[in-house]
């Protein structure tokens, strides 16, 4: 009985679908959508205090605002995901304010401080690109309802947070001289950060059951391209350079894949190949401001509990 | 007005219908946000107000009608003001421009 259940479920999947609430799921798609959406709260929700950090050196008032405003939407995006994971069981409370930093599931990338108007908007033009990419994805292929839904509005605010990258780190590069050089230092090792970001290339990732439930609908190298194809051009058409290039319809990294990376000098030994074990290793330590970043949303939630 | 001014302003406004803002799918014609165009030789002048005084996306969208209206043939120079007088609401915006914010999910 019990695989004839899943032999149907899945045929419901593999039709197209939409699945719309826990009664109808099995046990294995309960656990991989969970998984997914953690992954996806974490990452918005980390890139506030992330964002936040930056956005104090903000060269305008107007700057700071639309700094503020990305900020915001960060944490309403968030808010879907882990609003969700609350629908389907998981308590927001538990996941939000009483994890250990460690146990978050947002990408490397955020565990290293972005320290300047600079580098917050190269991450809103490379890291907010990597998130379109997942995003449109999920909001294109995803099979459980709900989530689908809820995305139409992330994707516009997410495209907002692009074009302030975009604006600013043409407007950077334009001034020249030292800012530009500030520019290109910050693309250097964000650039193959954001690269790592997509996870195990697809010839070391046998398996996906994100895949086969269309939680997703891209594969992690698909997704890598897709990145890559909006990214390479930008930097390029603005006068910055990027480790990679096109050849035919796809692009090519300019240096080993994965590399060994210095988070506390935010520098890449492309002399220093790494097997993707050490990467593994070096995510699973989590990075230099993992606890600090955790810290900002959570510090002072005990404070405020009503004592029972 | 002569008809050839005329039929200037009216390219400047259609070429505003072109701009959407930033963050919603609606152009800044429909959302009301364009208080008046006037021409002087070469010069576009405008009144522009924003939705909130904190508006994150004011420096956009005033780039954006820059780079727009300099494309226009004839038209050398932007000058926008930006004004909070009349304050806007949301009865400026057009029935199309509700239209388009009730389809894509914000009651107006």
């Amino acid at each position: 009985m019990e695989s004839s259940n899943s032999a149907a479920f899945e045929g419901l999947i593999k039709r197209g679908e939409l699945i719309e609430s826990v009664s109808e799921m099995t046990p294995d798609y309960l656990r991989e959508l969970k998984h997914t959406l953690i992954v996806s709260g974490d990452t918005e929700l980390i890139s506030a205090p992330a964002y936040y950090l930056a956005a104090r050196k903000a060269p305008s008032v107007n700057a700071f605002m639309t700094g503020i405003a990305i900020i915001q939407d960060e944490l309403a995006h968030a808010h879907i995901a882990y609003h969700i994971l609350e629908e389907l069981g998981e308590s927001q409370e538990a996941l939000i304010f009483k994890r250990d930093p460690k146990a978050f599931r947002y990408p490397y990338a955020f565990d290293v401080p972005l320290e300047s108007w600079t580098e917050l908007v190269v991450a809103n033009a490379m890291y907010d690109q990597a998130g379109f990419c997942l995003l449109g994805d999920i909001h294109e292929q995803c099979s459980y309802g709900p989530w689908k839904r809820g995305l139409v509005k992330v994707m516009a605010e997410e495209n907002f947070h692009l074009r302030n990258g975009r604006n600013w780190s043409k407007r950077i590069s334009q001034a020249g001289g030292a800012a530009k050089e500030e520019l290109q230092r910050a693309v250097d090792w964000m650039f193959p950060l954001t690269v790592e970001w997509f996870g195990l290339p697809d010839n070391l990732k046998q398996h996906s059951a994100q895949l086969d439930y269309r939680l997703k609908g891209l594969t992690n190298d698909q997704l890598r391209q897709q990145w890559l194809s909006t990214v390479v051009p930008f930097m390029t058409s603005i006068g910055i350079q990027v480790p990679a290039h096109q050849e035919n319809s796809h692009y090519v990294l300019d240096y080993p894949f994965p590399s060994t990376f210095d988070a506390e000098a935010k520098r890449w030994d492309f002399n220093d190949p790494c097997s993707w074990i050490d990467v593994l290793a070096r995510w699973r330590a989590r990075g230099p401001r993992n606890a600090e970043m955790v810290a900002l949303f959570q510090e002072s939630f005990s404070k405020f509990q009503v004592q029972q | 007005m002569s008809p050839e001014r005329g039929r200037q302003e009216e390219r400047v406004w259609s070429a505003l219908a072109e701009i959407n803002d930033p963050e919603m799918p609606i152009n800044l014609v429909d959302l009301g946000v364009v208080y008046g165009v006037a021409l002087e030789q070469r010069t576009v002048r405008l009144r522009l107000t924003f939705t909130a005084m904190g508006c994150p996306a004011s420096d956009m969208i005033i780039a954006d009608i820059r780079e727009r209206l300099l494309a226009e043939p004839g038209i050398d120079e932007v000058a926008i003001d930006v004004v909070w007088d009349p304050p806007w609401s949301s009865s400026r915006m057009t029935a199309d421009g509700r239209e388009a914010l009730r389809a894509w999910g914000l009651s107006v």
